[in-house]
């Protein structure tokens, strides 16, 4: 059922030369600096420290911790956005969740305002008061030492806190959610605010201790959402006030107009398009005043906002021009936040955004083409900002989306050069139904934060709860259960010395020994995590926003969502398997080198003209994973297949499964700078290859790495993948984005689950590593979500100069230059 | 059944219509200075070096029966006594030594090639043939057409258009969806003298195919400076393309690539040809000899 009705999909019409608010709210976006907001830190930390009722329910302590901050947070109006609300108080906010990480900060107060990488900007008497006042009180409150203390400082949370082996998130985060907000639409917080009264007052007799958690959590529930509305109200009153004090009567009116809306919306029904953006836009506001801004992303917004655009257009209240500039209007609100990063995080996390995700197009709960014209209004908005976030990811299904979709998709990121992502409907599709999702639910299906998969508002995904170094146990497996890096310390089990295998199937049952153990050890750390959470940061406002708490009586937290599960990505997926090709071939198939021999290699990090010899044989003669050499397809086929049994036989402590996926942010690259050589010829301290990706280099024909990664997708990887492409840019867009569109969809058909590219060259990239200063805008795609070149750390640099480049004219991987 | 193939192109946009994989069958008759792919000339494989990733660590000059590999050499492969057995390939780590030419089975290459089929499918693309000359492998090119066409994929052959017409058109005529027939120089004797061959079977060849498969056939002209780049040579193919009614024809513009191979497999290039790429620009006034044809870009 398709609903275009635009003369040209592409809007050409519409640039920022005819869009001067955009214009001038982007390149104001572009020149400011991140600065830290302390607001919450502080309004949180008054309220436990003079108001907290220990013997309340952990929903209801919560849901007053977060209501008594929405209730003081201030209400800014930073330029002529038309909608209103921030996520900080600053026009570009870091906020801080003492909860977590903030207190990383503490050594770094005084440096973090003039650091010469991403600095954040922090006031003196702002630093005092985290240092005098805020930061005393959770030295010992945290997740990290909540953990440490109720379980004894166990061996999976030093491991987590050695960081070679894997991050478990929950220390920083669970967030990662899709809220379900068209039934916020309809009914409006009141409405919701007076069902969970409703509720709450049926069980007001209850004595059954199940029945008395519920009424709480209804409770929790009312307490959370009036905080919304207090804010709304706070708004509505400053925008009053501003319009007051202003000479211009332009502005005035305008500030009026969003004081109107702040008073019907959130709190009752929207009625119109503007008043649903708006709406939705101060629940994510309130949805971060509880949780930690990341990637908690607002979904299938061309879905969502759909029937209030048409019906405000057919009803003359609004046409194109207005519809893209509200739309980029939420896009840049959505973008006035990054996160807290300490110095000594940016190695792993610099440059990233906060990767909410924006999901358009693919299918409906019917099947049928649900792109519509919304879906090209936000493409387009997408393309004529490129900005870093919102992260906007594509879906399309190639029997129901039309090749015109496609064809627009593949023009936007020729033009972006980056964005959007592109996601499979029917390989998503059947890896949630393969978690047991409805064909329905499935259907609903968006992305969060980088590629991970959701149903709409009713899958609780926690999708970034382990991130696994795959390279952490290859080595264990080498050295008998240690790693270079930690010398001479036993991590995993005694495992036989590779040398006195006699298979290369023994040296796998070893591989998979050390592998279990550590995954094993990931989710221990992640249940014992969730149990912390359980008591301390339940989250009543984002359940009050979900289908499935409401009915069930339960926090997210407690397993109250449809769908429960917890992610499970990793890192270094390539390198893994192309060493474990290496071993293979070398050491078993061609007897060119003893295990002791490749081992010897590996420990003295290949030096001398021998080693360079060995590296160059390991690096030009052996299966690699990309190719369609049957060894390294049956390798990548089988640690896909062991990874997904291996977390699907663990439920977490939701009652949840654990769905594995391939993405990696930057700590690809981070965790290659601190792990030592391996087998298939990387020296140590290279990075690793991001997410689904091939080793750079490794995969010279692009059909054939299509083709090698596409057959891995599916139901076993129910999590998602990011793989990255780079194609060298073409002058002529218009025959490009032919063979682009018609490329993704044989991929696609092959089974690949999502793609995401940069169209630039080796040569580029080189020049603007050496010349930030031409480059401000830069933006590029890392592992699943997109940064600005300029914000990257050195390693993360050389990783995107050194991915494959292929020439979209030849399929052919472009020879690397030089690298000075 | 068995050929030698130099190497298979996959995701070619360049030899036919849509996406589609570039069969490179090894062995030439004709000897173009200009040869784009001079490694594919000889029917036996060659190794070819490529000296900046050289480590000179020994292992070929080591591992070689024939004792043709000299380090000190700067080509370090001496062609005379080399047998293209490949074992200093197999053995070199950098990649410096490659051997061009490897044995694919009919079915092993069918294989290859249905890898793709999603992409020719989704592009309108196929499998193209070309060379050296594929038909000099008439056998093998003719099974693996008819298995290609058996799988509905569309096939094109690119041709010198020297051969034997009546063996070529049983072989695989049927099989072919489009011919790129390639015309070089008008005059004989100039095209004795300079590749080796005079051009009379070919000119028959092309009329031959014309009569039948008009729609089909696709000329090809390389157009390169000093050799076919003249206003007679061209002038005279295009009044005979007339004289044949040819629909559609191609120029193919200048490039260098084939010399760095040249040197590679240790033949010197022609000296007279330019180390520049001919701009797609340059084609322009060439293309007025052809006015009453349909131009293809390929």
């Amino acid at each position: 059922m398709t609903s275009i009705t635009l003369d040209d999909i592409g809007l050409k019409d519409f640039t920022l030369q005819t869009l001067p608010r955009l214009k001038e709210l982007r390149s104001q976006y572009f020149s400011r600096r991140p600065e830290i907001c302390i607001e919450r830190a502080r309004y949180i930390t008054k309220y436990l420290r003079y108001h907290d009722n220990a013997s309340d329910s952990p929903e209801i302590r919560q849901a007053k911790k977060v209501s008594y901050f929405l209730h003081r947070k201030s209400a800014q109006f930073h330029d002529r956005n038309l909608i209103a609300g921030s996520t900080t108080s600053k026009a570009l906010g870091a906020p801080l969740f003492p909860e977590f990480f903030a207190l990383t900060l503490w050594p770094e107060l005084e440096t973090v305002s003039d650091r010469k990488k991403n600095p954040q900007k922090l006031t003196h008497e702002e630093a005092t008061e985290l240092n005098l006042d805020i930061f005393p009180f959770w030295m010992d409150k945290n997740v990290l030492e909540l953990t440490r203390t109720r379980f004894s400082n166990p061996k999976c949370l030093q491991l987590f806190e050695n960081l070679v082996f894997f991050i478990a998130a929950k220390a920083g985060c669970i967030s990662h959610a899709v809220p379900a907000y068209s039934f916020m639409l309809e009914h409006g917080l009141s409405g919701m605010i007076a069902m969970a009264a409703e509720r709450e007052e049926a069980l007001a007799a209850a004595t059954d201790k199940k029945e008395r958690q519920q009424a709480d959590f209804f409770r929790a529930v009312q307490i959370s959402l009036q905080g919304i509305i207090a804010h709304a109200t706070q708004l509505a009153d400053e925008a009053e006030h501003l319009a007051r004090v202003t000479n211009n009567s332009e502005d005035a009116a305008e500030l009026i107009e969003m004081a109107a809306i702040c008073r019907r919306v959130p709190a009752g029904p929207a009625t119109t398009f503007r008043e649903a953006i708006n709406a939705i836009w101060i629940c994510q506001v309130g949805i971060h005043a509880e949780n930690i801004n990341m990637a908690m992303s607002p979904g299938r917004l061309d879905q969502i906002l759909y029937p209030y655009y048409r019906r405000d257009i057919a009803e003359g209240r609004l046409d194109i021009a207005r519809a893209i500039e509200l739309t980029g209007c939420l896009w840049l609100k959505i973008a006035d936040n990054v996160t807290m990063v300490p110095e000594a995080s940016e190695e792993l996390f610099g440059g990233a955004g906060t990767v909410p995700a924006i999901t358009i197009g693919g299918v409906d709960a019917n099947g049928e083409d649900a792109v519509n014209d919304l879906t090209y209004i936000m493409l387009r908005v997408t393309e004529l900002l490129t900005i870093r976030d919102p992260n906007v990811n594509a879906r399309y299904d190639y029997e129901k989306n039309s090749s015109a979709y496609c064809r627009r998709l593949a023009e936007a990121t020729l033009n972006t050069k980056s964005v959007p992502a592109f996601f499979n409907d029917k390989a998503n599709i059947t890896a949630l139904t393969g978690q047991g999702e409805t064909l329905e639910h499935a259907r609903d299906y968006a992305v969060i934060g980088c590629v991970e998969l959701a149903s709409s508002g009713r899958d609780y995904p926690a999708s970034s709860s382990i991130m696994m170094n795959l390279a952490a146990p290859l080595e264990m497996a080498l050295f008998q259960g240690k790693r270079p890096i930690t010398g001479e310390e036993q991590i995993g089990p005694v495992t036989p010395d590779p040398s006195e295998l006699a298979s290369f199937e023994d040296f796998w049952q070893v591989f998979k020994t050390q592998l279990d153990w550590l995954i094993e050890q990931a989710i221990q750390l992640n249940d014992y995590m969730g149990a912390v959470h359980q008591e301390m940061m339940p989250s009543p406002l984002l359940s009050a926003l979900f289908i499935g708490p409401m009915d069930k009586g339960k926090d997210l937290i407690q397993g109250g969502a449809l769908y429960n599960s917890s992610g499970a990505t990793h890192i270094a997926f390539a390198d893994v398997v192309d060493s474990l090709n290496a071993i293979e071939q070398t050491v078993f198939v061609e007897k060119k080198y003893t295990f002791n021999d490749l081992l010897e290699q590996v420990r003295n990090n290949f030096s001398g003209l021998e080693g360079e010899k060995v590296r160059l044989y390991l690096q030009n003669h052996t299966p690699k994973y990309g190719t369609e050499a049957p060894i390294a397809r049956k390798n990548s086929r089988n640690l896909v297949q062991h990874l997904f049994n291996l977390y699907q036989s663990h439920t977490n402590y939701r009652g949840g499964p654990y769905r594995p996926s391939y993405w990696t942010m930057t700590n690809h690259a981070g965790l290659g700078g601190i792990s030592g050589a391996l087998p298939h010829g990387r020296k140590a301290g290279k990075v690793f290859s991001s997410g689904m990706t091939p080793v750079s280099g490794a995969a010279p024909e692009l059909t054939a790495c299509l083709n090698a990664v596409a057959e891995l997708g599916g139901e076993l990887v129910p999590g998602c993948w990011a793989l990255n492409i780079k194609y060298t840019p073409e002058a002529d867009v218009t025959t490009m984005s032919e063979y682009f569109a018609q490329t993704i969809e044989a991929y696609f058909r092959a089974g690949g689950q999502q793609v995401q590219f940069n169209i630039m060259t080796y040569k580029m990239l080189l020049d603007a590593k050496k010349h930030p200063e031409n480059y401000p805008e830069l933006m590029v795609r890392v592992s699943g979500y997109s940064a600005y070149f300029k914000d990257l750390n050195e390693m993360m640099k050389d990783e995107l100069i050194t991915r494959t480049q292929y020439g979209l004219t030849d399929g052919q991987a472009v020879p690397l230059p030089p690298l000075q | 059944m068995k050929a030698l193939i130099g190497n298979i192109n996959r995701y070619a946009l360049h030899d036919g219509p849509g996406i589609r994989s570039t069969v490179f069958l090894k062995g030439c008759t004709l000897h173009c200075p200009w040869c784009h792919n001079p490694e594919l000339i000889s029917p036996e494989p060659e190794v070819a070096f490529y000296p900046e990733r050289c480590i000179t660590c020994g292992d070929c000059q080591a591992i070689c029966p024939q004792e043709a590999i000299h380090l000190e050499s700067e080509h370090r492969i001496d062609r005379n006594h080399c047998n293209g057995c490949g074992l200093c390939v197999k053995s070199c780590p950098s990649g410096a030594l490659i051997l061009v030419g490897r044995e694919y089975e009919l079915e092993e290459l069918v294989e290859i090639l249905l890898r793709d089929r999603l992409f020719y499918e989704r592009s309108g693309g196929g499998v193209t043939l070309s060379g050296g000359e594929p038909t000099q492998q008439l056998l093998f090119i003719s099974a693996l057409l008819e298995r290609l066409h058996h799988e509905g994929i569309h096939t094109i052959i690119e041709t010198n258009g020297l051969f034997s017409y009546e063996q070529f058109a049983s072989a695989c005529l049927n099989q072919l969806d489009l011919i790129f027939f390639d015309l070089k120089l008008s005059d004989s004797d100039q095209h004795r003298q300079v590749i080796g061959y005079d051009n009379r079977v070919i000119l028959a060849n092309l009329s031959r195919l014309l009569e039948s498969r008009a729609e089909d056939v696709i000329v090809r002209i390389p157009v390169i400076p000093g050799y076919t780049a003249s206003p007679e040579n061209i002038d005279q193919i295009g009044q005979f393309l007339r004289q044949q009614k040819v629909l559609r024809y191609s120029l193919l513009p200048y490039h260098p690539y084939g010399l760095v191979k040249a040197e590679a497999i240790g033949v010197t290039p022609d000296q007279t040809l330019p180390r520049q790429a001919m701009d797609q620009s340059e084609l322009l006034p060439w293309q007025g000899f052809f006015y009453d044809m349909e131009l293809m870009s390929t």
